[in-house]
Parts: C-alpha cells; structure tokens; sequence
C-alpha cells in the first residue's frame, strides 16, 4: 500500500479530442493540506473529480487511501468527501435532506447532532430545511463544504471552497481544514485564490495544461515574491 | 398631468418593436447555431415542411374530397375545429407559463432581451411542439379534403392565417393569465377560472348545448367566405383575410403589453418553491428509499413538472368525459397522457439533479440503484397522470366488462414501461444541461423536443390503439397475452439503459454534461 492517502500518477483523462489532463503525478500525504493552483483549464477541477470517484481516468493511476479509483470506486467513494467547483447542489432539495442522504449512504447512525452544529458554524443553521435553489452562491459554497466535511472522511476534496464566500464563510471553511488535518485526514483545496491556499496548506502544486509543473511549500507563494514566482509558473 | 399618449410615446414604441425583431432574429441565428447536429436538424426541419405541405393539399385529391358525405360532414364540424384550436392553443401557452424561451432565463440575465422580444420569441417557439403540429396538420388536411381541390386557394390561406392569429392570440391570453398569476392572489384567480371554464365546458356538454355554442363560433365566417367563393367572386373572402392579418397583427402587438407587466412582477409560484421550507423527515431504511424521495421532492418541488402533469391528467380526462368515450376507446389515453408526462422532465431524467450531479455521484452508492429509483419514480408519476385520465374518462363509460379492465390495466403497465425505458434511454444517450426551475422550461431544446414528442406519440398511440382492439375481444386473458413482447421489448430497452449508466465513462459524461 502506498504510504500517501493520494497518490496519482501519470493521469490522463480525455474527453473526446479533448485531453482535460495529460500526465499529472500528484501525492499528498495523510494530515496534510495541498494546494491545487493553476490557470483556468489546468486540469485542477478534472483531477479532483477523478480522485471523488466522478469522471474514471483514461490512463494512468488515481488511489485514495490504498484504493484504485477505477477498480474499488465505490470504497473510494466513502472514503471521501467532495466539495464540487459548479453548484454541487440538488436544486429543489433542502440542506437537512442533502445530509440525510449522505448520511443514509454512508451508514452513519447518529449523524445530526454534528451536522447541526456544522451546519451552525456555516450560519445555515436558519436554512436547514430551505430547498437550496433560492440559496445564494455563497450559501451553496457554504453548504457545499458542509457537505463534503461532515462525515469526517479520510481524504477532503475541496474545489473552489472559498469562491464568492464571505469572511466569515472562509474562517468557517479554515477551521474544517484545520480539524480534518488535525484529525489525520489528507486534504486537496483547488483554487484560484493564492493567498487563501497558502494560509490553508502547506504544500502547494501548481497545474499547467494538464500536467504538473511544480510543487512547493505554500509559504514560497506568499506576498510580491510569491506572486511573481507563481505567475512566472502559470506562463 | 397629461394622460394621452404624445408622436414621441408611439414613435419610442415603434422603435422598441423594430429593435425587439432585430434582437429575435438574432436569438433565432444563436440557437440555431448551439444546435448540436445541424445536418440531422436540418433534414427534420425539411421533412416536416414536405409533411406539412402534403398535409395541407394532398387530401383535396383524396377519393370523396369536395363532394361526398364524408367531405360535408368534415366541413361542418370544420368550425369547430378552427375554435378547438385556439382552445388547446391557450391551454398550452397557459401551462407553459406564458410560452416556451427562446433563451433560457439563465442565459437571457447576460442580455438585454426585453419582454417585448421574449413574447416574439415565444411565439416564434410555438410551433416547435408536436401537439400544436398535429393540430395544424389536422386542421389544413381536414379543409383540403373538405372543399377538394376547388376550394383549396381559398380555404388555405384563411386556415393558415387562423392557425397563426390564434396562436398570437393565444399568447395574449397567456401573457395576461401570467401577469395575474404573479399579482396578488393570483395563482388561487386563475386556479378558480380554470375550474370555473372546465365545469362551464363539461356541463354544457353534459346537457347537450356544447354542439349550440361550437355553431355558434366566428370561425364558422372563415369557412363560409371560402365556400361562397366557389360561386364566383365574392368581397367577403378578401375582407375575411384582411380581417384576419389585421387579427395577427392586433394579437402579436397588444400581446407586448401583457408580456410587459408580467416581466415586472415576480414568478410567485417559482418563488414560493424556490424558498419554500419542508420540516426534515424520519431517515428512510433503505438506500433506494432514500433516492426515491430526493427525485421525488425533486418532481414535485418543480412548477413546470408539477403544473404539466396536472394539465396532462386532468385536460384529456376531461375531454374524454365531456365526449362520453367507450371503454375501448378510453385505451388510447394513457399513452398520450404518459407520453406528455415523459416530456416533461423523462426525456432529461439526469437533469431532476442540476448542478448538485457531481456532488451526487460523488456518494457511495451502486449506479444501479440510482437508475432504479430514477426509473421508479418516473413510471409512478406517469403513471398517476394516467390513472387519474381513466378514472375521469371512465365517470361516464359505465360499468367495464372482465376484458375492458384487464386491457385498461394492462394498457397502463405496458405505455408506462415503454415510456420509462425509451425516456432513460434517451437521457443516458443525449443529456442536456437544463434550469427547471422556470415555468417555461424543458428539458431539451426545442427541435429535440419535436423528436421526441413525434416519435413517443406514435409509438404510444399505436400501443394504445392495440389494447383498444384487445379491449372488444371478450376474453379478458387476450389483454395478458398481448403484453407479453411488449413487456419483454420494454425490459430490453431498460436493460440497455442500466448498462450504459453503469458504464462509468458514460454516466461521467451525463453527469458533467447535466451539472454543467
């Protein structure tokens, strides 16, 4: 068994003509926070959702916690928890019932004492039982994360978290980052928001058409020199 | 403070309207280019021309036409079905929310399409629907073959400027209908309406005078003036059509109006729905069960889903009970009614989860057992549509012998399977990222739309008319029998869906495509 929680190797996944990814090697280690930064169609959001067990690779090797994606899937799938980039919300169900399921398919017996204080620490407490299409794109961000984190899974895929969210959301998403590392579990944020993914991780990847082109310590990203050398990274 | 309108009022309004065609033109040019195959398209569009013009003069040379019984009795219930059509033209820009978009409202809030340009659209997209289509064809074939070649250059055009004026007419209604939907108390006004004209509409036809008021109908001058032409030359007939191009132009004008403060005021029902609480539920036992009620909360929670289907159910149990069908007869319904109900979300099926797909697929569950609370859920709501059409029809059809049940019954099982599995077919092969929040959206894009509805017509209808023949035979286990290849047809083409679902690089590319 591999001695990371993720480890991906030589991905590839094509849609048609189109190669989303083409050779990612990528691995993050348990009780550890990566960054995945990179331009708009670096392949971030494709990887993720190969690591969630949504899109299968075309070649290559995703596993998650010892587990192939392509092969144990379902294993993958409950070992995870997914904050999607786009929506990631069923449009006319409530927040409550988008827990209940999670929490029916993944055989959690007393689950509502911790998603409601989840939930309370995302201020959607109020809106537990509102159906979410009249939720705003900060409240589907919010409840997104809650989603992804309240079943403390081993490995937390978190794309976009902090896009359109407020101060408080983002103290919010911070402080389930902080636990889930706390707690031994490997998190992977994607997102184009530098200086929030240095303060969250401590490692960062940087995605280039596909494929990787570099991996360093977060804090190397941070302030003026940062941004040059990430800038200098995405041309 | 001056109430009349000034020159710069009516020139500002001539020029809304020049700037509200140029931008439909232009919304036209956009969707015709994100159609996906153009060739395929464009073949279908000029089949259904050829169909249409053949529809619209080949019956004046039919054996009969222009003279016989058959032909006069055509032509005297004509009237009638010049009326019916505004009817069913009114209902379906009504349910419709005021017409189909020509851009989806979360594509329109980029642009600024005025309301003025979202009515031109929307009566632009009228014909794109396959029971407007029938009807149209209905009505030029029945004029063809009613007047024989003789009559044809003068009842064509008058019956081809009625189709077009009711249909604007029938966006004015729809239009005004929306606009009081969205005031206050609206929806329980136009709930109360409907009821009142579909009690009125029953009631005259259960005492007999429905006959009295459908004579009774203008439409009848559209006829006659096309008739008396066949002496010789006569005012009346131009005077008709000028009256009724006058009609199109009035309609399509005064339609802005309603199509404007409608705009300015909210969708309440979508909003309602949108920001509408339901206390949590006791978990479910099983993880089906559990899927069930999420797609199930997904149908009902949905204002086009939920309004179509009460249209569906109710509108042809009506007709049916007004018109004193025979058990036989009443066979044909559940088709049709399953296949509407198909088209309003079955054919997308993927689409009940919008975005929240990708977070959806990211559970653990077997892709087997999202199929089957998908396909579940879509074969009790058509199949409650259905049964409530029979149980109206059936209020005047008396008591049905051993082998009318058992073929009723089995007319329902066997449409609902045919319509599921073909729908999750369809929805695994061609997904489209849809809102369904909005009263006017579907779940494909227009043309698709046509597709779909064509073919689910035909087959259903032609399913139905089998169990209307095995409905006349007195032995009820005939029925049985009869299902047997149609279940077993139905069952191979789910099967082929599952497997293309289970198929993870497919569901991937539903799921992306549905969540994009």
């Amino acid at each position: 068994m591999s001695q990371f929680a993720v480890d991906v190797r030589d991905l590839h996944v094509r849609f048609g003509e189109v190669e989303a990814v083409s050779g990612v090697d990528l691995r993050a280690g348990a009780g550890q926070a990566t960054a995945l930064l990179g331009r708009n169609g670096a392949g971030k959001s494709t990887t993720m959702r190969v690591l969630a067990g949504v899109v299968p690779p075309s070649a290559g090797q995703a596993m998650v916690l010892g587990h192939d994606v392509r092969t144990e899937t379902l294993t993958v799938k409950r070992a995870i928890g997914y904050c999607p980039d786009v929506g990631g919300l069923i449009p006319r169900a409530t927040p409550w019932e988008h827990l209940q399921l999670s929490a029916r398919l993944r055989r959690m017996p007393d689950w509502e004492t911790g998603a409601r204080d989840l939930l309370e620490r995302f201020e959607l407490g109020d809106v537990a039982h509102r159906v979410t299409g009249g939720f705003s794109h900060g409240m589907g961000r919010r409840l997104s994360v809650v989603l992804a984190a309240f079943h403390r899974p081993g490995v937390l895929l978190l794309d976009e978290p902090f896009d359109g969210v407020d101060p408080i959301g983002v103290e919010a998403t911070f402080e389930v980052i902080a636990d889930a590392r706390a707690r031994g579990a490997c998190v992977l944020v994607s997102t184009h928001l530098r200086d929030l993914a240095v303060q969250a991780c401590e490692t960062a990847v940087v995605l280039r058409g596909g494929a990787r082109v570099a991996e360093l310590v977060a804090g190397e990203l941070s302030g003026e020199a940062g941004a040059d050398a990430y800038r200098a990274l995405l041309d | 403070m001056p109430t009349a309108h000034s020159w710069t009022d009516v020139a500002a309004a001539r020029g809304e309207l020049v700037r509200a065609v140029a931008d439909t033109r232009e919304l036209i040019r956009f969707r015709a280019r994100t159609v996906r195959r153009r060739g395929a398209a464009g073949r279908s569009l000029a089949v259904l021309l050829a169909l249409s013009v053949a529809v619209a003069v080949v019956p004046a040379w039919a054996p009969g036409a222009g003279g016989g019984d058959e032909a006069f009795g055509v032509l005297l219930v004509l009237p009638s079905m010049l009326a019916g059509f505004l009817v069913l033209a009114v209902v379906s820009a009504v349910a419709s929310g005021g017409g189909r978009e020509l851009l989806a409202r979360d594509h329109a809030v980029a642009f600024p399409v005025s309301p003025t340009t979202d009515h031109l659209g929307a009566l632009v997209m009228a014909p794109l629907n396959i029971a407007w289509i029938l009807q149209a064809w209905t009505l030029l074939g029945a004029g063809a073959y009613a007047l024989g070649p003789g009559g044809l250059p003068y009842l064509l055009p008058a019956t081809l400027l009625w189709i077009v004026a009711a249909t604007a007419l029938a966006q004015v209604v729809a239009w005004t209908t929306e606009a009081v939907r969205r005031g206050p108390r609206g929806a329980w006004i136009v709930r109360g309406l409907a009821t009142a004209l579909l009690v009125t509409a029953v009631s005259l036809q259960l005492s007999g005078r429905l006959t009295d008021v459908f004579d009774a109908m203008p439409t009848r001058h559209l006829l006659v003036s096309s008739v008396s032409m066949l002496d010789g030359f006569t005012w009346t007939w131009p005077v008709t059509i000028v009256l009724e191009v006058l009609l199109v132009v009035a309609s399509v004008v005064v339609g802005i109006w309603p199509a404007h403060v409608a705009s300015k005021r909210v969708p309440r029902d979508e909003l309602r729905i949108e920001s509408g609480s339901h206390p949590s539920r006791p978990d479910t036992r099983a993880d089906v069960a559990m899927l069930v009620r999420i797609d199930r909360a997904s149908i009902w929670r949905s204002v086009p889903m939920r309004r179509g289907l009460i249209v569906l159910a109710v509108g042809p149990g009506a007709i049916a009970l007004a018109g004193g069908l025979t058990w036989s007869q009443i066979a044909v319904l559940p088709g049709l009614v399953a296949s509407g109900g198909a088209l309003l979300f079955g054919v997308n099926a993927w689409c009940l989860d919008g975005r929240g797909a990708l977070w959806r697929e990211s559970l653990p569950v077997p892709p087997s057992a999202v199929f089957a609370a998908r396909s579940w859920v879509l074969a009790e709501w058509l199949l409650l549509g259905a049964v409530v059409t029979v149980v109206l029809a059936s209020l005047r059809a008396g008591t049905p012998t051993g082998a009318e049940t058992t073929a009723i019954s089995c007319t329902l099982v066997v449409v609902v399977a045919q319509v599921v599995a073909v729908a999750m077919g369809w929805s695994g092969r061609r997904p489209f990222s849809v809102d369904m929040r909005s009263a006017r959206a579907t779940p494909a894009p227009p043309l698709v739309m046509v597709g779909y509805s064509t073919r689910l017509a035909v087959s259903t209808t032609l399913t139905g008319l089998v169990f209307s023949g095995l409905a006349l035979v007195p032995e009820w286990w005939v029925s049985l029998v009869g299902t047997v290849p149609f279940l077993a047809w139905s069952t191979y083409r789910l099967l082929r869906a599952h497997r293309r679902w289970t198929d993870a690089p497919e569901r991937a590319r539903a799921v992306m495509t549905v969540a994009a």
